[in-house]
């Protein structure tokens, strides 16, 4: 057969990828505008109020997660991981005692997760606290949706 | 007490199991191909038939109580019919899927003209007899599902049917065949449609994204839908109520099955290898109400203290290397049947699991105030 | 240090006994077939959110799961030059002889230095909680192993110099 195209780069497009009825993610997710994040000035006066619990909760409630952009959660992440390393060890039952919707208590352990990918200075034995306190709380159900939700922290 | 059953020497996983009428009988599969018909003997089961003619492992089997028709569906793109002859043995009918996956589940409708097949294409094909040709024709319901379909359920008036899928959706289609039935009543789902239309569709979560499908079910009078999904929650929908989502977050691993009991209650089991009830209370809240598996912590038998410390110095183990698990279920539980009663009040239920065993509840000892009557001061 | 030994096989076991959750599932994609999709990632809704539990900044663990298969790759403390040399033999050996360890992965993932691939099929085969139990006990035990394997090392190494020395 005659070629008829000087270039054959057509046969290494992977055709499945245009197939119609492939899953698209996030198709008919509503964009969160209004999550910019938790307030860094906020949160940063608490923490230096010694108000630990309070900033924590703000975070948590704040977490952006459904905003796609990637820096804006970045930077939700910092602000939630200082909070975290900032409360003390014998602070953490309080802290978790307070955290009383379900629904945080899964953002919290995203966030402990999160926080071991970026190990730091005594971060993770920090964290290892806080997760075996959360699981204490939430459950091993606590850990499934981190693991299945869309929305990553 | 529940009554425990294994079928065959092998400990093979069950994939999935089906009730005859009077369940005497029971369809197996064996996580192969095959389908084994065991009929009841005293308090053993007696291999009565060995159905054998998919070439992949077998996904779904559904026994039709009244016309006595068992339908399996596997891996390998194929479905079948199965009635029973004059001699006792089972003979397959040809069913025309055209599909090109997997088929994943499958479920008569209430009337048992028809069933549903959900596949790995995507797509659901409900399917009815063609008696000229003798075969199982289909059609399909392909928009707007993305991800293969993992459950389905009957609506009670024949046409509605649920489907839970891997894109975390829970849709309801309409599956009305109009050359085989009359056209229903509006429910309260929606007026009716024709073939493949999307009277609802649901999310696994509203606050939350993912969470595939593992199963779907609509309640006894069909106006409400619970699903389970792999993010561990159980959710019900009530069509009465403006489709709102009651959704209860739970600490266990996430369920592989949900049947309804009573107009309020679910039982639910999945991976904690338990079977748990849930139901719905007066003020719209869905809580745990029970818990099927009353197995306490295991004492190994006639083995002291001392002994046990001793294998421990003299193996060097530090921990304890228990392989029994405290429940019944020593695996995942993969499938809740109805055993005795139906959708809107069931006494016994059946559960069959990856560790081979099929065991049977009694619902009413598991709930919580059930325990407490049977005690005597 | 050692404190953060216990807390972190818990958290590890934990986080395993949630990400093994495995059901059968035939390949969306080539019919007939049936693959991990762990290791495909054809569909993007089928792979769930891979976590990572750290106990330092050079020990961790990276959990991938999916839906019929979970890749769990692990990165050994390698304190010195010559515990680095000891665990990349050691990891290839047992690598090399994949076969016979069923869940092991013939190559670790980039930045880990051993990975096992769990599909549904040993889930069904085998307990889940003794799969869990398997990997936290491999997580002691290389330790363990290279610990022991430094130190006769070492103290070859001195018995051969001391032979050697002896004759001036």
């Amino acid at each position: 057969m005659a070629k008829n195209t000087s270039s054959s780069a057509f046969r290494k497009i992977d055709v499945d990828q245009y197939n119609e009825d492939n899953f698209r993610e996030g198709e008919d997710d509503a964009v969160d505008s209004a999550a910019a994040g938790p307030d860094e000035n906020e949160i940063t006066s608490l923490l230096t109020q010694g108000k630990g619990v309070e900033a924590l909760l703000s975070a948590l409630q704040n977490a952006p997660l459904r905003c796609k952009n990637q820096h804006v959660k970045d930077h939700a992440l910092n602000i939630t991981l200082r909070v975290l390393l900032s409360i003390k060890s014998t602070q953490i039952d309080q802290a978790i005692d307070s955290v009383e919707q379900n629904d945080l208590m899964d953002v919290l352990m995203k966030y402990i997760y999160r926080g071991f990918e970026i190990p730091s200075e005594g971060s993770s034995g920090h964290l290892l606290q806080w997760h075996e306190k959360a699981f204490a709380k939430g459950g091993v159900g606590c850990i499934v949706r981190v693991l299945s939700d869309t929305n990553r922290a | 007490m529940p009554e425990s059953y294994t079928f065959g020497a092998s400990l093979a996983s069950i994939t999935c199991h089906a009730w005859n009428k009077d369940r005497s009988q029971i369809a197996i599969s064996p996580n192969n191909h095959e389908i084994h018909i065991y009929s009841r003997d005293g308090s053993d089961w007696k291999l009565a038939d060995i159905l054998n003619q998919h070439d992949l492992r077998v996904m779904g089997i559904d026994w039709a109580k009244n016309t006595n028709r068992i339908v399996s569906c596997a891996a390998d793109r194929n479905a079948y019919v199965w009635t029973q002859g004059d001699d006792g043995k089972w003979k397959p009918t040809l069913v025309l899927l055209r599909i090109n996956r997997a088929a994943t589940c499958v479920k008569w409708s209430p009337a048992e003209n028809k069933f549903a097949v959900g596949s790995g294409a995507r797509l659901i094909s409900v399917c009815y007899f063609e008696s000229e040709n003798d075969w199982w024709v289909s059609k399909h319901i392909k928009k707007p599902i993305r991800s293969t379909v993992t459950s389905l359920d009957w609506h009670p008036n024949n046409v509605l049917l649920v489907a839970g899928s891997t894109d975390y959706k829970v849709r309801i289609f309409s599956a009305f065949i109009k050359d085989i039935e009359e056209p229903p009543s509006p429910t309260p789902w929606g007026n009716r449609k024709p073939l493949g239309q999307m009277m609802v569709e649901f999310r696994n979560s509203q606050s939350s994204g993912g969470g595939w499908i593992n199963n779907v079910s609509f309640s006894s009078d069909g106006n409400k839908v619970c699903w389970v999904g792999h993010d561990s929650c159980v959710n019900i929908a009530d069509a009465n109520n403006g489709n709102t989502v009651i959704r209860c977050r739970t600490g266990y691993l996430p369920f592989l099955s949900c049947e309804w009991v009573s107009p309020t209650s679910v039982v639910v089991a999945g991976y904690s290898c338990v079977p748990l009830i849930y139901s719905l209370t007066s003020d719209n809240k869905l809580v745990l109400s029970g818990k099927l598996d009353k197995s306490q912590k295991r004492e190994s038998s006639g083995i002291t203290a001392m002994r046990k410390f001793q294998s421990m110095d003299r193996n060097m183990r530090t921990e304890n290397t228990d392989t029994v698990m405290d429940s019944l279920h020593q695996n995942a539980i993969t499938s809740v049947r109805l055993y005795d009663g139906d959708k809107a009040s069931a006494a016994k239920v059946s559960t069959s699991g990856v560790d081979g065993q099929l065991v049977i509840w009694n619902v009413e000892e598991g709930s919580l105030n059930g325990g407490m009557r049977n005690l005597q001061i | 240090m050692a404190a953060t030994l216990k807390p972190y096989l818990t958290a590890v076991r934990h986080s395993l006994t949630a990400a093994m959750c495995l059901q059968d599932f035939p390949s969306q994609v080539v019919e007939r077939h049936n693959k991990p999709e762990v290791e495909i990632c054809s569909s993007k809704e089928l792979v769930l959110t891979p976590i990572v539990v750290s106990r330092n900044e050079r020990e961790k663990v990276l959990i991938e799961p999916s839906i019929n298969s979970v890749r769990v790759s692990i990165a050994v403390k390698q304190a010195d030059e010559i515990e680095r040399i000891l665990c990349h033999k050691f990891t290839r050996f047992m690598m090399r002889r994949a076969e016979s360890f069923i869940i092991l992965r013939r190559k670790p993932i980039e930045g880990y230095d051993i990975s096992f691939l769990i599909t549904n099929f040993h889930t069904e085969q085998m307990y889940k909680h003794k799969l869990v139990d398997f990997v936290i006990s491999f997580m002691e035990e290389i330790d363990k192993e290279i610990s022991e394997m430094k130190l006769a090392v070492n103290a070859r190494a001195r018995t051969c110099a001391e032979e050697f020395l002896k004759r001036f």
